[in-house]
């Protein structure tokens, strides 16, 4: 039907329509850019996070790997490798130590490579192979407690082998910060021969896998319901769970915070929409008279919503699409490794936003639209007026429904709507004590004063509606700053730019001396040190852990192992105690293990340190703040209980660029003394936290933009009316700078009105926000306080008065014809 | 051909409801109007001129009583079946002419064959124009016309779609007499060349007694009168 497109040709030079289209563009662009950028910063997450665990995905077991897991993973078309370590003896020089080995196979690593070197103690090169046959890779530390050199061999059980190289990491075990014993890597094929592994030997056996996401999904559903107690299912996600988490937190937020673009994008079409169909009735009716039938001009209207849908979603795409890449492009300057491509898939997001917004908003105005009688063309009153409650019914499913799927829940959407309705409410009963005010205080139509102030209160309906309007933007925006400002500190105080990166541990009290001069030396900022002692838990109530979980019955991490033991006088840094007293005479534990062994405080343990037993119980639980890069322990004891035990000793460092080679070399001097170097791991988190500060302040852009045009629009529908009025003020002898005048007092006070209310909402939105959804502390925004007002006053009366322009170049002759 | 019947109503009634209660604008109307004749309707503002007018072209369903439109129904029918009967059947002028304004002259006649899927349309409006006066106009939009040109497209617009009634609600209302004459002289002229049944609303006593037929509305009700 050529007259539909012919139609909606001509439409598009009419403001209303222009208004939709540049709303679907920001409503789709936001979400758009939004998804995409985070659906990078996933991806690449998740390849850095493969690169730690080696595979994309792995299977761990006590037992050696059945066929039949390799087999389907072979059927999937997956790649594999595969890994078992265990604890054994290496003998060299006639000196014996206890070692870590990694046997792993020649596809070993799957992601992620090696750090080996040549030299002794050096930072090291990467490499994607593993050992030969016959070869075996030595940590810098065992190669000099077992005194051998690149070349020399060592013994492993029955079998001799090779030194060939100096392992610096193993990409995936580099993660086990407290193992005692030093590491060393060697071939699987290697390991039948060394008649190490007898039965009853306790060997970690891993199936590693690597490959297309669907496939990995199809083997994760395939094995898990075969997995008994000792076999896990391991994924990259919770490898590196804070930075996950991270990424969670700001995914949840910066979607929300795109939900108020497009909730405002989507006020911005209900009030285009409404003024297009106000200005449609009377030639719909027309159309009717000439014989047009419902079908037919539903068919018109529906093809013009979907030729705008396709323009609105295109744009979005294109220009969503093109916010995340510049983002990401100046974020690529100052990180490591390129953002991986986003997921065409994630598109569908931006286009179900567009789609929903437009049926949800335009919709039920159009069906209106159809619906009018054709006898209102003779007869004004005949127009039908539908249900108007209807219209927002449906306006608001759809947009709750949006946020529901934004945030993948129903809590944060209702909360959010039940702000908004309470604001609406709070807004309305304020907006309109303040108008009766301005008018009360005003009489006459002399000055721009009292012009301006009267037509508040004349104009009521509309008015309180844009005072709502405007209130919700600059509280949105006021909102956004504060969790900006607190969430970016709140990362940046998590992880500041000194955070440690490197520990020592397995360090003797008459070590801590001389490593305390290296660090003085190469002036080195590091934590304090924490003694270590080893030790497990036996008893819980005097119950042994043996008969609480019997074979077969997989037991809490606090019970699974031997475990590091500390005391401390204080409560350490980002430790907090949420219940009991830390300075009791007993244990304090982590929370999170706590709750999962189900020991409250009161309950005794009985841990066992070097053979003697000590029965203690508990005082304290802490919450324990992960992310620090601090040691942090899930049991402290009292101090006497340890103080006649030989302490192992840990500390975390922080080495600036370039000081590594110097720390190294120094430290060769211990070479007991065991170094973790997680630089990287500290590096990515920091680059993330740059990368999300980005997005926050793209989706305020969004925002801002959004709420312009909800402006522009609201401004509009009440702007036939201004300009009449205008142009009869004029009529009657006012002066056009009188006209002005009102209009800044009228935009001005609507502004100062908005802005007050908007602070006052903000802090108490904040406060929820803070304590509820964040769970930092609340604080004090005395900053939104002045910035509400101000920008309040500033940003409605430019855009009022500029949306407004024409009102004052309306030529007063115009009244005299018609409007 | 005197003998047909274009349009008939039997005890047309219409009752309204608003805000004050139950108004009944027509009370019992009987009419037979045969193919060709010219009618005009006369009676003071308010008297429910327009609302029958609306109802005979089957604008809006009556509440009672029957309408016939060349032996169709109207009361029994759908809106969507109303709306083919309008095109098929009838043509509408009215008082503030109502043009979509964004649209050029030419497409706005070209509107009612378009809707038909004619297509004829351009030429056929183009002809029409040509009979108004106006092939000088064709691309001008409705807001750069006087009152007397949009009425004379909205006349060329009416008579696109060749209807064998046109129904005219006070054309001449809101122009002056020099263009409400052009506008009456085309309607007449094209409405005796075409072979179209007219029915027409107006104040203009002249104008009224120009047509075959005049009846007086008066609170609801249709009397045959003579002027
Ligand atoms: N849908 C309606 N709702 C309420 N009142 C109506 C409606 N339609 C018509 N009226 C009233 O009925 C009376 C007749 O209207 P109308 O037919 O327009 O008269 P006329 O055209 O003769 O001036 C008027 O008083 C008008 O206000
Ligand atoms: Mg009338």
């Amino acid at each position: 039907m050529n007259f539909a497109l012919r139609f909606i040709f001509r439409e598009m030079r009419s403001s209303e329509v222009i208004t939709l289209i540049v709303a679907l563009i920001i409503s789709v662009g936001t979400v758009t850019s939004i998804s995409l950028f985070v659906d990078r910063l996933q991806l690449s997450f998740e390849q850095e996070s493969a690169n730690l665990l080696a595979a994309d995905r792995l299977v761990r077991s006590d037992e050696p790997i059945l066929t039949a897991w390799r087999q389907q993973a072979t059927d999937l078309g997956l790649e594999q490798a595969s890994r078992a370590s265990f604890a054994t003896m290496i003998f060299a020089n006639n000196k014996l130590q206890l070692s870590q080995i990694s046997a792993v196979s020649d596809t070993y690593p799957l992601k992620g490579s090696f750090l080996v070197d040549t030299q002794i103690f050096a930072k090291g090169f990467a490499s994607s192979q593993s050992p030969q046959q016959g070869q075996i890779w030595l940590s810098s530390r065992l190669a000099s407690l077992l005194n051998v050199n690149i070349g020399q061999e060592v013994e492993v059980g029955d079998k001799k082998l090779t030194v060939s190289k100096y392992l610096v990491l193993d990409p995936g075990s580099s993660t086990s910060a407290f193992a005692i014993s030093p590491r060393a890597v060697m071939n699987v094929a290697d390991v039948a021969a060394t008649n190490v592994i007898i039965p009853g030997s306790r060997v970690r056996y891993s199936l590693m896998l690597a490959g297309n996401r669907d496939k990995l999904n199809q083997y994760e559903t395939w094995i898990q319901p075969q997995l008994k107690d000792g076999q896990r299912w391991q994924t990259p996600k919770q490898k590196g769970q804070r930075i996950g988490q991270t990424i969670d937190k700001a995914e949840s937020f910066l979607l929300l915070a795109g939900t108020l673009a497009v909730v405002l994008s989507g006020v911005a079409m209900a009030l285009a929409s409404s003024r297009f169909v106000k200005r449609h009735l009377m030639q719909v009716a027309v159309l009717k008279t000439l014989g047009a039938t419902p079908r037919v001009l539903a068919k018109l209207f529906l093809l013009q919503l979907l030729f705008l849908f396709v323009i609105g979603a295109l744009g979005g795409i294109v220009g969503g699409w093109l916010i995340q890449e510049g983002i990401s492009s100046l974020l690529s300057s100052l990180m490591t490794t390129t953002l991986p491509e986003p997921s065409v898939s994630k598109l569908w997001l931006g286009i179900a936003t567009g789609f929903i917004s437009l049926i949800a908003f335009c919709l039920p105005l159009i069906i209106r639209l159809i619906q009018i009688s054709p006898l209102s063309v003779l007869q004004p009153a005949a127009r039908v007026e539908k249900n108007a409650l209807a219209i927002y019914v449906v306006g608001f499913i759809g947009l709750y429904g949006l946020m529901c799927l934004y945030t993948q829940g129903f809590m944060l959407p209702s909360i959010m709507t039940l702000a908004i309705g309470g604001v609406g409410l709070v807004v309305s009963i304020l907006g309109w004590v303040m108008f009766k005010l301005g008018r009360l205080a005003t009489s006459g139509a002399t000055s721009g004063w009292q012009i301006g102030l009267a037509s508040l209160y004349r104009r009521l309906t509309p008015n309180l509606f844009q005072l709502l309007v405007f209130t919700l933007i600059i509280m949105l925006g006021l909102i956004l700053v504060g969790i900006k400002t607190s969430l970016v500190s709140d990362w940046q105080a998590q992880l500041p730019k000194d955070a440690p990166n490197h520990y020592l541990f397995n360090v003797q009290a008459n070590q801590v001396e001389g490593i305390n001069d290296i660090s003085q030396q190469l002036g080195l900022t590091s934590s304090s040190w924490f003694p270590m002692v080893r030790g497990r838990i036996t008893k819980v109530n005097n119950d042994r852990i043996e008969k609480l979980y019997p074979e077969g019955k997989s037991e809490p991490e606090l019970f699974e192992r031997e475990m590091n033991l500390t005391w401390a006088d204080q409560v350490g840094e980002g430790n907090k105690v949420v219940a009991g007293d830390f300075h009791a005479n007993g244990i304090s534990l982590e929370q999170e293990r706590a709750k999962e062994a189900g020991i409250t405080i009161g309950d005794k343990l009985t841990l066992n340190i070097g053979g003697i037993s000590y029965t203690l119980p508990v005082t304290s639980i802490r919450t324990v703040d992960w992310g620090s890069m601090r040691p942090n322990f899930y049991v402290i004891v009292p101090k006497q209980l340890l103080s006649h035990y030989p302490a192992n000793f840990v500390s975390s460092f922080f080495i600036k660029a370039g000081q590594e080679q110097a720390f190294y070399k120094a430290m060769s001097g211990y070479p007991t003394v065991s170094i973790l170097n997680v630089g990287d791991l500290v590096k990515q988190i920091q680059t993330i936290i740059g990368q999300l500060s980005q997005a926050i302040q793209l989706v305020l852009l969004c925002i801002l933009a959004a709420g312009a045009l909800v402006l522009i629009a609201s401004i509009g529908s009440t702007l036939e009316e201004r300009r009449e009025e205008g142009a009869l003020l004029r009529v009657l002898g006012a002066r056009a700078s009188l006209v002005r005048q009102a209009l800044i007092v009228e935009f001005g006070f609507l502004g100062l009105f908005s802005g007050i209310i908007a602070a006052i909402g903000a802090e108490a939105s904040l406060y929820g926000v803070q304590t509820f959804v964040f769970k930092t502390e609340a604080s004090w925004h005395p900053l939104l306080w002045a910035l509400g007002p101000i920008i309040g006053v500033l940003l409605i009366t430019s855009i009022g008065v500029f949306a407004s322009r024409t009102v004052l170049k309306v030529p007063p002759m115009l009244l005299l014809r018609d409007f | 051909m005197d003998n047909i019947t274009a349009l008939q109503t039997h005890n047309l009634t219409h009752t309204v409801t608003s805000k004050t209660g139950d108004l009944t604008i027509l009370k019992g109307i009987d009419l037979e109007i045969k193919e060709g004749e010219s009618v005009a309707i006369v009676g003071s503002s308010g008297s429910g001129k327009s609302t029958l007018l609306g109802l005979l072209a089957g604008l809006d369903r009556n509440t009672s009583g029957d309408i016939t439109l060349y032996n169709h129904s109207l009361t029994s029918l759908s809106e969507e079946k109303r709306a083919l009967l309008r095109g098929e059947y009838v043509g509408f002028i009215f008082q503030s002419f109502h043009l979509l304004p964004s649209l050029e002259a030419i497409e706005n006649v070209m509107l009612p064959a378009e809707l038909k899927g004619d297509k004829q349309a351009r030429q056929k409006a183009e002809r029409l124009l040509e009979q108004v006066g106006l092939s000088h106009r064709l691309t001008h939009y409705p807001r750069q016309l006087s009152g007397g040109e949009q009425q004379r497209v909205a006349i060329a617009r009416a008579f696109a779609s060749e209807p064998k009634i046109l129904f005219a609600d006070e054309p001449t209302g809101n122009l002056d007499e020099e263009n409400g004459k052009t506008i009456i002289n085309l309607l007449f002229d094209l409405n005796r060349s075409q072979g179209t049944t007219l029915i027409m609303v107006t104040h203009d006593n002249k104008l009224a007694s120009m047509c075959d037929r005049q009846l007086i509305m008066s609170a609801g009700q249709l009397k045959e009168g003579s002027l």
